[in-house]
């Protein structure tokens, strides 16, 4: 889990992180805690997202103006911060999913080739 | 873009909130839920590890917060964000500093002002030792008075505990030929007093013991100020003879500038020495008393033990003297600033003792304003803590933000505390004692700066840091246990804001009502249209009947200018400061016991006095110039002496005398109504008027006499016509103390009004601090609830059911603080009772208007915050963006 946790942090610098929370947000509005969950459950425990890294990275997804938050306030809860994906973010989604299919792609080729 | 610094931690928060929650309902127990909690955030981490600068790299450009809490680290960083946390919330920081500066400034004031008049030693050499020696004549109640020649003569050789004893008697002298006659104060002294109270002379000599003696050439010492204004600073002076009184007097010394002796009166302009010959020592003059006796105890000799002393001097001569002292004779010996100041302290204290009541009201009112603060904060400060700040960090951040508040509004209240202390001294009435010597103190500045700033850390920082301490998770959670006490603190605080300002509103209150009682006592005349001025005609120059004539002369010739209505004199004029009693005998009761004989208010006037005054006759007739020595001597009494003497009986016809061996009757012709004589507040005395030209006793010289001018117009404007008259009729005889009535009675009243005035804006001060304090805990209880006010206006709840909620919570404070102070009003206004006229301390009135008036401000404080609530859109309000 540690190593996991370790390699997650140094995969986030790389950008991949960006990729799963922009995925994760292409199809509804999602609050911080539920992407998390969603990461850790999706992944089957294998990823999963520090506090501390987590909120930082959605703010600086923020300020490139990729992803929009705004507080939401429902009867009886207390009120929370939903992120939607904007327009810019759907196309950086669409261009680093286009990257990362062409990366697994190539990495798939190579491994496949050497089981073959 | 929202601030990220507050947003984030709110967002984190709730993360790790839902962690906990869905770790409970997964069934575990508090701890393993908090402990996972925990390493959500890596708590295990060293603070400054790797991997939080690692975070801080990532993160921190736009977040001050974070900034902090990962340490940035120096003081102008701590400062710089800081300054950024004030701007980004003015009005708390307005608040805060405004409300520091006005209880600095006005407590720094006030306090100045006690501190030099009241604390601050005299400026005499062993002040401290000082004393005064008062005579009491104990058989006719007569206390603190002053002593003849011969008695302090006994008092200086008989008495063996003090190291300098010295006496003085007030006077003032008519300076001519040196220009225009001038009526100068003066005081007649004993060489010994220069020493006592430091008096030095710039140039030439201080008087000695040697000039009290009989047959020396008169001489006397000038004070610094009419050296330079009469004789331009002329050092050539002293040996110059001048006309004092009329009789040549050379001068011997010019006193130092700043020599004070004379507090709350004039200073002297001219020394002279009390001639001690055989005349004064004679038994005749054993009995008449006008001396001062002030003295410097030996080291170690305290008043206790000079008063046993001084007993045993005044049964000695009551033992010596038998004949004199009959009734008995007494001393008081008393500390001298204590004398000066024991008419001038209550009031003092009084204002000290509100402005500390306000100082508190600041700073409940700023703990309340932080301890909102630090609420608002603590999950910020509590996820800084979590993610890795130390303690001790964000202890200095938040301590830099406390001084950096303090420092502002400390030096905003220094500068209105310097203001404050000069606004004080020019509008203090001139009679207060010491008041040149008012300057803003130094450790006064000090301490009430060190106080605020303690107030400041202690409230602002303090919960903060526990903030920190506490639990994160149970941080986190709404309504925690911490919380709720800071809650109920806050709460508390306001009771007392409320409590405190109605004690110090009422106080105030009784004062203005006093006042205005005060305002509307009628002084027994009319104080309108009348000009006033003393007229005193040197008894070298004029004998009685020189004076008689002078005064007719400047009677008949102001009388026949255009406007004046009427002209007459009495020797001790109502409002003047004068007066004096004298004994004497009632026909039907020529042998009283000594406690009984007759010993009233005595005063001389001039044909036409009632009349001028406009003092209503309630039987009999007047003074008129028929009655003089050819004809049969005659008096007016007031009805407080009529109801006195001759309770029952028609006063018209009774006779008194002045001297039981060869009495020369006087015949009470008429009775007059009451007036006031000192002040409006003072009880109306008894009055006895004998004709200025019927004079008691053989041998009778020239009296000053008090003359005063009926005008239809302006009587400011007469003041020319009169000092062009006198100088018509003999041009050396000065005049003074030229003012209206109305002006007198005015300054009668100005410690009052300088009280009253002082307590009104403290009392505005208190009121307002308790109505920011009230603003602030329900805006912050509206603010908490805005979700669950939305909630219920949503549900159909009526605007004004919510609003009656939110005006009913913070009512329950504002009414269990008027209760509070209303007991403590009636526990505290006890000691203003020497303050108050014509309504008692504990006045229901005053008390019941008050209280109603502050529990309005209350209800308004309480709705302005209630209305902005109940105006949200509901729909708006559950949205929430």
């Amino acid at each position: 889990m540690q190593h996991n946790n370790a390699m997650l942090d140094r995969e986030l610098k790389k950008g991949s992180a960006e990729l799963l929370i922009l995925s994760l947000l292409e199809n509804e509005p999602r609050h911080g805690y539920d992407l998390s969950k969603l990461i850790e459950t999706r992944s089957g425990g294998l990823l999963k997202f520090r506090v501390a890294s987590l909120y930082p990275l959605l703010y600086r997804l923020e300020h490139r103006g990729w992803i929009q938050g705004r507080w939401v306030e429902k009867a009886g809860q207390r009120r929370r911060r939903y992120y939607k994906l904007t327009a810019a973010g759907a196309g950086v989604l669409a261009s680093q999913r286009n990257t990362w299919r062409d990366f697994v792609e190539a990495i798939n080729r190579i491994t496949r080739v050497e089981h073959a | 873009m929202p601030d990220w610094g507050r947003s984030v931690n709110e967002e984190m928060q709730q993360h790790l909130d839902d962690r906990y929650d869905e770790l409970r309902a997964a069934g575990a127990s508090h701890e393993e839920a908090v402990r996972a909690t925990r390493a959500e955030l890596d708590l295990d981490e060293p603070a400054e590890s790797r991997k939080g600068a690692d975070v801080r790299e990532r993160s921190t450009r736009p977040a001050s917060a974070a900034a902090v809490a990962f340490g940035v680290g120096d003081v102008v960083g701590d400062l710089r964000y800081a300054v950024r946390g004030l701007g980004k919330n003015p009005l708390f920081a307005t608040t805060v500093v405004a409300t520091l500066a006005l209880a600095i400034g006005a407590t720094a004031a006030i306090f100045s002002v006690v501190n030099a008049i009241v604390l601050r030693p005299l400026p005499y050499p062993d002040a401290d030792r000082l004393v005064v020696v008062w005579g009491n004549l104990p058989s006719i109640h007569l206390q603190d008075i002053v002593v003849s020649g011969a008695e302090y003569v006994d008092f200086r050789d008989r008495s063996r505990v003090f190291d300098a004893i010295g006496a003085y008697d007030p006077a003032a002298f008519n300076l001519t030929g040196q220009g225009e006659a001038e009526r100068l104060n003066g005081v007649v002294v004993t060489g010994s007093l220069f020493p006592l109270v430091g008096a030095r002379t710039a140039i030439g000599r201080v008087l000695q013991d040697a000039d009290n003696q009989p047959g020396r050439a008169r001489v006397a010492v000038l004070s610094h100020a009419v050296w330079q204004r009469r004789f331009g600073g002329d050092p050539g002076v002293v040996g110059r003879l001048v006309a004092l009184e009329g009789q040549l007097t050379e001068i011997v010394g010019v006193l130092r500038p700043g020599t004070v002796f004379a507090f709350g009166e004039n200073e002297p302009d001219v020394w002279m020495p009390i001639v001690i010959d055989a005349e004064l020592l004679s038994d005749n003059n054993r009995g008449s008393r006008t001396y001062t006796v002030l003295a410097r105890l030996k080291p170690g000799v305290t008043i206790a033990q000079a008063q046993e002393a001084m007993n045993h001097v005044a049964d000695s001569l009551v033992r010596d003297y038998p004949s004199h002292y009959r009734g008995g004779f007494t001393t008081t010996v008393r500390n001298l600033k204590g004398d000066i100041l024991s008419a001038t302290t209550a009031g003092l204290y009084l204002l000290l003792g509100a402005v500390s009541l306000v100082l508190a009201i600041a700073c409940a009112n700023i703990a309340g304003l932080l301890l909102v603060r630090a609420h608002a904060r603590r999950k910020e400060i509590a996820i800084r803590a979590a993610l890795g700040a130390r303690r001790s960090r964000i202890g200095r951040q938040l301590l830099t933000e406390s001084l950096v508040v303090s420092t502002i509004g400390g030096g905003v209240g220094l500068a209105l505390a310097f203001w404050a202390v000069k606004a004080l001294v020019a509008l203090a009435p001139a009679d207060i004692p010491r008041l040149h010597e008012v300057a803003l103190d130094g450790r006064v500045v000090a301490f009430t700066a060190a106080l605020s700033m303690l107030t400041g850390i202690v409230f602002g920082v303090a919960p903060a840091l526990q903030a920190s301490r506490a639990d994160l998770t149970e941080a986190l959670k709404e309504g925690s246990r911490t919380i709720a006490g800071g809650h109920r603190v806050r709460r508390a605080l306001v009771v007392a804001e409320v409590a405190l300002s109605l004690v110090v509103l009422i106080g105030a209150g009784l004062l203005i009502n006093s006042f205005a009682r005060l305002q509307d006592v009628a002084p027994g005349f009319d104080p309108s249209h009348l000009l006033t001025f003393r007229l005193a005609p040197s008894t070298a120059k004029y004998t009685f009947e020189k004076s008689e004539q002078l005064y007719a002369d400047v009677f008949s010739q102001l009388a026949s200018k255009p406007g004046v209505e009427a002209v007459s004199a009495i020797d001790a004029l109502p409002f003047s400061g004068y007066g004096g009693d004298r004994s004497f005998f009632l026909e039907a009761k020529l042998n009283p016991p000594p406690s009984e004989k007759p010993d009233e208010q005595v005063r001389f006037v001039s044909a036409g006095y009632f009349s001028a005054m406009r003092i209503p006759l309630r039987v009999g007739r007047e003074v008129t110039p028929r009655d003089t020595l050819r004809s049969p001597r005659v008096a007016v009494v007031n009805e407080a002496l009529a109801n006195k003497y001759w309770p029952h009986e028609d006063p018209i016809g009774k006779r008194v005398a002045f001297d039981r061996q060869e009495p020369a009757w006087y015949e009470v012709v008429g009775v007059a109504g009451n007036i006031r004589h000192r002040t409006l507040d003072a009880a109306e005395k008894p009055e006895l008027y004998v004709p200025y030209s019927q004079p008691l006793f053989q041998g009778w010289t020239a009296r000053p006499m008090f003359i005063v001018v009926r005008t239809s117009f302006q009587p400011t404007s007469a003041a020319g016509a009169v000092r062009e008259v006198v100088a018509s009729i003999d041009p050396d005889q000065p005049i003074s103390s030229v003012r209206t009535m109305e002006d007198r009675i005015g300054e009668s009243l100005g410690r009052r009004r300088f009280n009253t005035l002082l307590l009104s804006l403290f009392a505005a001060l208190a009121v307002t601090l308790a109505a920011i304090g009230i603003y602030g805990i329900v805006a912050f209880a509206v603010a908490e609830r805005t979700h669950e006010i939305g909630v219920r206006l949503a549900l159909g709840a009526r605007p004004r059911h919510v609003l009656a909620m939110i005006v009913a919570d913070g009512m329950a404070l504002v009414l269990a603080g008027t209760a509070l102070g209303l007991a403590g009003a009636a526990a505290a206004t006890r000691v203003m009772a020497s303050q108050v006229f014509g309504i008692s301390a504990t006045d229901a009135a005053t008390f019941a208007v008050v209280t109603i008036a502050l529990a309005l401000v209350g209800c308004c404080a309480c709705l302005v915050p209630a209305r902005r609530a109940i105006m949200l859109d509901p729909v708006t309000t559950l949205r929430a963006e």
